[in-house]
């Protein structure tokens, strides 16, 4: 058998060849290969939120995807979101301005998750806000502030589109 | 359930087309697993519960993840996940009550990556899917390097995670025919949270208006998690045919419902309270999907 194969990543907009074997998760080689901690790793089950990246601009859990099926999809990980903005994103900025980040272990992966779903859905009621983060764990704020620094995330970028 | 681990060692085979799935699928005979969202599949290796020699990735077969207008009804490709039903303009014109369906099941991660072919192949007792499509009518196609062939979606669950499809067949596609006039369906479930859960029992129900009578015409029930494979519950249905939509009429449907269902206990619940859940659920489904029948009818409005 041969296990090592060519795999072709492109994560925050920077091209990646590398030599892994078909079984790693995305997860592992954005960790361990690239060194991008950022994506947390946790339950490991696809229960709890923490790996979320953005897959084409669709959050998925990293635990359960091989990184080879991410091949020729754009990866966007918690570390390319403030870099793309060259400051914080909107939404990071709304997280910690409302006290939503305590130990900060499961904010890179709602973060992604609000972007993906606030690109999708700019002007969200509080009951879909919550519905769009039904797949992540948050163990310290009580999902309340998460809640409203995603409403207010919202706010921020609505108000933004208008000045445009 | 096993503690989880990185994933075994494997083969990764990744086919175009559905021809070269076939013939891969052909090949490694016994030892490869097909692999198309992979939410469960990964899992279940994590777990060791399964540890195939090659997996074959269903991800690059384009041709499996469309949908489409075909005959009056819809063709759903196998590989189309639970994001792309749920926000499918074609689906929700004709079937809105699946898009609900897809959009209460897991989360929004989940759901982009999960396949509606995963869904059904995995024959898991608890997947959401097989019931609503059931009622549906629907039918399969399993494709492989034999030819072609299509199958009731009610014979293709055989027990736990066994289906019909032969060692060397892939689910291709799923066929809804065209959905007769006056008609409307619902699925209902009951799970301990109001996402990422397992769902304890689901009852999904079609009803057909007869719309010159004012009765119910035709009518169909299916069951989620009510025993080992997703079953229609015939008699149910029956009694309910050129009845009137009532209280009593549902009671005695929901009656018949938790008598021919199959449930087991597990943690999650006792057998008799799935039973008690089954006749109730039966009850709200039936309910949902008869008054959105009999209103189109009465607006006219097929």
């Amino acid at each position: 058998m041969k296990h090592l194969s060519p795999v072709s990543l492109k994560v925050n907009g920077d091209a990646y060849e590398l030599s892994i074997p078909a079984w790693r998760t995305l997860l592992e080689v954005l960790r361990e290969d690239l060194s991008l901690t950022g994506t947390k790793r946790s339950c490991q089950e696809g229960q709890c939120g923490a790996c979320t990246v953005l897959l084409d601009g669709r959050a998925i859990y990293s635990c359960l995807f091989l990184a080879v099926e991410a091949q020729g999809k754009e990866i966007l990980t918690i570390e390319g979101l403030a870099r793309s903005a060259g400051a914080l994103d909107p939404i990071q900025k709304a997280f910690v301005e409302t006290g939503a980040v305590q130990c900060g272990f499961c904010t890179p992966g709602l973060v992604l998750a609000a972007k993906s779903f606030l690109d999708e859905n700019p002007f969200p009621s509080e009951e879909e806000v919550r519905r769009a983060t039904v797949g992540h764990l948050c163990r310290c704020t009580g999902y309340f502030q998460i809640i409203e620094a995603v409403l207010a995330a919202a706010r921020e970028r609505a108000g933004k589109g208008a000045q445009l | 359930m096993g503690y989880l681990r990185r994933l075994p060692r494997f083969d990764y085979l990744a086919p175009r087309t559905v021809d070269e799935a076939c013939s891969a699928l052909a090949e490694r005979r016994g030892d490869a697993r097909l692999f198309a969202g992979g939410t469960d599949l990964v899992l279940q290796m994590k777990r060791r519960e399964i540890t195939p020699r090659a997996i074959i990735g269903l991800k690059g077969v384009a041709s499996l993840s469309v949908i489409r207008s075909q005959a009056g009804g819809i063709a759903i490709g196998a590989m189309t996940t639970f994001g792309a039903i749920e926000s499918s303009p074609l689906i929700r014109e004709k079937h809105d009550f699946l898009c609900e369906t897809a959009a209460g099941i897991g989360s929004p991660e989940i759901r982009a990556v999960a396949t509606v072919g995963g869904n059904l192949s995995g024959a898991l007792p608890c997947a959401d899917f097989p019931a609503p499509l059931m009622t549906l009518g629907a039918i399969v196609r399993l494709r492989s390097v034999r030819g072609e062939r299509a199958l009731a979606l009610e014979d293709f669950f055989m027990g736990f995670a066994e289906t019909a499809a032969a060692p060397d067949e892939i689910l291709t596609e799923i066929e809804l025919p065209s959905r007769p006039g006056f008609s409307a369906g619902a699925y209902v479930k009951f799970h301990d949270r109001h996402a990422m859960d397992m769902t304890t029992t689901g009852v999904a129900a079609f009803v057909t208006w007869d719309r010159a009578r004012g009765l119910i015409g035709d009518v169909r029930i299916a069951l989620s998690v009510s025993g080992p494979v997703p079953l229609r519950v015939k008699n149910a249905e029956a009694a309910l045919r050129g009845r009137r939509l009532t209280e009593e009429a549902l009671v005695e449907a929901g009656l018949l419902a938790c008598r021919e269902a199959q449930p087991r206990a597990s943690w999650r619940a006792r057998e008799e309270f799935r039973r008690e859940l089954i006749g109730v659920l039966t009850q709200r489904a039936l309910r949902q999907a008869g008054e959105k029948a009999r209103v189109a009818a009465e607006r006219g409005n097929a």
